[in-house]
């Protein structure tokens, strides 16, 4: 009957062009579907924005009755914090559909992206966009500038080109550890603690590591890797002398952190559109 | 004519931790190498051709859905070997997906808040359908089912019908080999239900798709199956065309009654309405009496003696406060070729063999 | 029937609280996960103030010392988890699933039914979270906290707390009837009752003028209330019944907005049919 069997990996021929074109396509038609309900999107921005200028009221208030943090003083907290909220833009705006994923598995309606000729995680996260991120955006973009302008930092090509890339590696961290958390609903059935416990230490990110002791140190760069969501990648602006070997590998650790969240992300969904529905 | 998909002893068996109850169950789970193995399917072996439309039978966890899933390449076998389209399903499951369709009963793969007509677009892209075909096909689709008006309806208000036919349209936009059709027609009423046999028959024809429709429905594979194949257990029982199939099934249906009163179905009773029945009418010779909890059941064989000639007749024989009149389920079917595996046995083994 | 209702009508409200306990103790992990998660922000929130004292020379400033604002801080992070029960998610989506209208056919009332079921889910945070967290802080400060008649004065005050944080996510709940955006609305209002309550940054950090105001405010009520009769060393009889009486005045005032509120709105749900 089966006269041989053929294993190989073959590729389908779609172009280069094919994922930023699916990308874009059911990207449109989610905000499409969105702006049927413009209030609610204005309430949910008004809400991210709140969260935002609650945590400046914050530092406003501590620096109210201290001059400084550990050495740190209030526009180079500032910085910190606009770089955090900079770097949590992405998975806010990109993998919000992470957090819809226990309830598409635990309902069974996950198999239904298993179908598709395309990638799996590819085409389940690109399902949403949380638009609300937006303002998380603006808010970050002017605090920063507004903490660069009196930190007096040199504005230059090298110094965009580097926060750029350092802004990519701090969102792929953050991300890597949504993916992680979320995939979890693949083995367990509360994941939503999970996610929730995971989700309230970017809220810690904002803070220079020098603040905790080795252990905690150690924790916040490996474990629960938050240090790379703002104090390592801040440190070539605000600490230049300080600048620790992590800060340089931040963007090879973060490739890494975000790879590795990809396959046990996907080795989840096999694991499960097996066994699951 | 080639074979579209061929399966050799495909094997699955799934490894299932035995779970214990309690926090310190949950914690020794944690640790624990208690495994148990669990054959979903078992040397399950079949090979099926170009433009075929074959009926994939069998109760709930019988190993249905697992073999489609081997088949869809969302699932690799343990054991055997198999081929969709000429390729390894799991080793290449984009690639396998771009040739298939599939739909899962109630599942809805279209976006569900985007009017039909953006998801096929959509559809359109992520399969790479040149323009002419996608033409072709809509023009095609508006033909056989006149959905057109349908297309700026976003899913989520449609009706569960429309919705079924959008997503089984979706399944043959890209002009597959091969569509899955998983409970097609599940909870559909009668006319919605024919309609959907009507476009999956043309389509299959006019394609040349080879369709596998797994149901529960013995309608659905009447209207529109030549094949049968059955499995339960994990191991393929039957696998021939479907007047072989009547030939157990055949025109049997059940007709339950409620009777007024406390009535005790004890073997002995069951006899004596038996007995009675045949007094009555000499035609009721096949009738298999049984309950159903607080049911009388009378299993009719049809071409000897209509259902409407029995009721007749019980009705002289008990009061009754109700009746109902099922159709014969894939279960009883299974049954039924369980219990005739001794007088037919041949018919079993048979294979496929046209 | 009428009679029967009137003179039982505790027994099933309390069943509902029930229900309510035994939910939250069916995630056993999940509650495990909350308290890891409630110690390592008090080990977060230790570390931040270290730094943040490391800075000044006073031993203590505006009135407080570094472990009195850590004891202030991780206490209110407790609460913050004993009280937080999803109401405003559960209403959202019971209110845009339609579900609503079903609760309308139910001879209780919708306020007291929701109440009694967040009373199970507190009374076991409490207990679950809330006391391992006061003890392992009493424990930390070396026995620092005051043991006395302040822990029975608490009991009443963090029942308060329970009902005046009730009433404004019922509030707020309500809110749903009218906008789709959940999240949005949740969001606003856990901003405005973490930072005005004092619950991220403790009231005697905030600026005169800006506390004066606060002190009008309900939030306050919440957590700065039962958490300053619980620690303080220095509070009278007096001190204890005006905070009492503050929570007492807030209480009569949110349940009655709430529930005029719902009422109101209710005609929303019976006119478009949920």
């Amino acid at each position: 009957m089966i006269s041989e069997q053929r294993e190989k990996k073959e590729k389908l021929h779609r172009g280069a062009f094919y994922y930023p074109r699916i990308y874009r396509m059911i990207i449109t038609q989610d905000i499409k579907s969105k702006m049927h309900y413009r209030a609610d999107f204005y309430i949910s921005t008004i809400g991210m924005l709140a969260t935002n200028i609650a945590g400046f009221i914050s530092f406003w208030l501590i620096f109210q009755s201290f001059p400084s943090i550990n050495g740190w003083t209030y526009y180079e907290m500032l910085f910190l914090y606009a770089f955090s909220l900079l770097a949590l833009t992405p998975v806010q705006l990109f993998f919000d559909n992470n957090w819809a994923l226990r309830f598409n598995v635990y309902s069974g309606d996950f198999v239904k992206y298993c179908f598709r000729p395309l990638n799996l995680f590819f085409y389940y996260i690109s399902e949403t966009i949380d638009i609300k991120g937006a303002g998380q955006l603006v808010f970050g973009a002017g605090t920063l500038v507004y903490a660069w302008h009196h930190l007096g930092l040199e504005v230059s090509v090298r110094s965009m080109a580097l926060l750029i890339v350092a802004l990519t590696s701090a969102s792929l961290v953050m991300i890597a550890m949504m993916n992680a958390a979320a995939a979890t609903c693949f083995w367990v059935i509360n994941s939503g603690t999970v996610m929730v416990f995971l989700f309230r230490f970017k809220d810690y990110a904002k803070y220079p590591m020098t603040i905790y002791n080795i252990g905690f140190q150690i924790v916040f760069s490996i474990l629960i890797p938050i240090g790379f969501i703002a104090y390592y990648p801040s440190l070539i602006y605000l600490r230049a002398q300080d600048v620790s070997i992590l800060t340089y590998l931040s963007p090879v650790i973060a490739v890494l952190f975000y790879y590795g969240s990809y396959k046990l992300w996907i080795r989840g969904a096999m694991k499960y559109s097996g066994t699951g529905s | 004519m080639g074979s579209v998909i061929e399966l050799e002893n495909i094997t699955k068996v799934f490894r299932v931790l035995n779970r214990h109850a309690g926090l310190k169950g949950t914690f020794t789970d944690l640790f624990s190498r208690d495994y148990k193995n669990l054959v979903a399917v078992d040397h399950v072996s079949m090979s099926i051709e170009e433009g075929e439309m074959v009926g994939y039978l069998g109760p709930n966890g019988a190993g249905k859905s697992t073999t489609i899933k081997i088949m869809t390449g969302i699932l690799e076998p343990t054991e055997g070997k198999l081929l969709v389209n000429g390729r390894v399903p799991y080793a290449n499951r984009t690639l396998n997906a771009q040739n298939i369709g599939v739909v899962f009963g109630q599942r809805s793969q279209l976006w569900w808040s985007l009017p039909v007509i953006e998801s096929f677009r959509i559809l359109k892209e992520m399969y790479c359908i040149p323009d002419k075909v996608y033409k072709n096909n809509m023009e095609m689709f508006d033909e056989l089912v006149g959905v057109s008006e349908l297309y700026n309806k976003p899913v989520r208000q449609m009706s569960l019908g429309q919705r079924t036919l959008c997503d089984i349209l979706a399944a043959f936009l890209h002009d597959p080999n091969v569509v899955f059709l998983d409970e097609p027609t599940i909870g559909l009423d009668v006319s919605m239900k024919s309609k959907i046999r009507e476009l999956i028959s043309v389509l299959n024809r006019e394609k040349k798709t080879t369709v596998v429709l797994t149901t529960h429905d013995m309608g659905d594979v009447e209207a529109l199956c030549r094949r049968i194949m059955i499995i339960d257990h994990g191991k393929l029982i039957y696998d021939n065309n479907i007047q072989q199939l009547k030939q157990f099934f055949g025109s049997y249906r059940t007709l339950k009654i409620l009777p007024a009163g406390n009535v005790s179905f004890s073997e002995a009773d069951l006899a004596k309405y038996g007995r009675q029945l045949l007094v009555l009418c000499p035609e009721t010779r096949n009738v298999v009496f049984g309950s159903d909890e607080e049911w009388l059941t009378v299993l009719v064989p049809e071409d000897e003696i209509s259902l409407i000639k029995v009721l007749e007749h019980m009705q002289t024989l008990i009061p009754f406060r109700d009746v109902r009149i099922e159709e014969i389920t894939t279960e009883s079917v299974i049954r039924k070729i369980y219990e005739g595996t001794s007088d037919a046995k041949p018919t079993l083994e048979a294979g496929h063999g046209e | 029937m009428e009679n029967r209702t009137k003179k039982l009508p505790f027994r099933r409200y309390f069943s509902i609280t029930r229900a309510g306990i035994l939910e939250m103790a069916m995630f056993r992990s999940s509650r495990v996960l909350d308290f890891v998660g409630n110690m390592v922000y008090m080990i977060v929130v230790y570390f931040l103030w270290r730094a943040i004292y490391a800075s000044t020379h006073t031993v203590s400033v505006n009135g407080m010392t570094f472990k009195q604002t850590l004891i202030y801080l991780t206490l209110a992070g407790a609460i913050f988890s004993t009280l937080n029960n999803y109401l405003v998610w559960k209403m959202g989506r019971d209110i845009q699933s339609g579900q609503i209208s079903l609760f309308f056919t139910k001879p209780m009332d919708f306020f007291l039914r929701e109440f009694f079921y967040s009373l199970g889910n507190v009374a076991t945070q409490l207990v679950l979270t809330f006391i391992p967290t006061f003890l392992v802080v009493s424990i930390l400060s070396g026995w620092s906290l005051p043991m006395g008649v302040n822990l029975l004065i608490f009991l009443p005050a963090i029942a308060m707390s329970l009902v005046i944080s009730f009433s404004i996510d019922f509030m707020v709940g309500t809110v749903c009837l009218y906008s789709q955006s959940i999240w949005g609305i949740n969001m606003m209002k856990e901003v405005i009752i973490l930072l005005l309550s004092g619950a991220t940054i403790p009231l005697a950090f905030f600026p005169e003028a800006f506390r004066n105001v606060l002190m009008f405010l309900p939030f306050q009520a919440i957590y700065n209330v039962p958490l300053m009769v619980l620690v303080s060393n220095t509070y009278t009889w007096i001190d204890y019944a005006r905070a009492l009486g503050v929570q007492a005045f807030w209480m009569v005032i949110l349940v009655a907005c709430a529930r005029l509120f719902f009422r109101s709105s209710s005609r929303v749900i019976t006119v478009n049919g949920g």
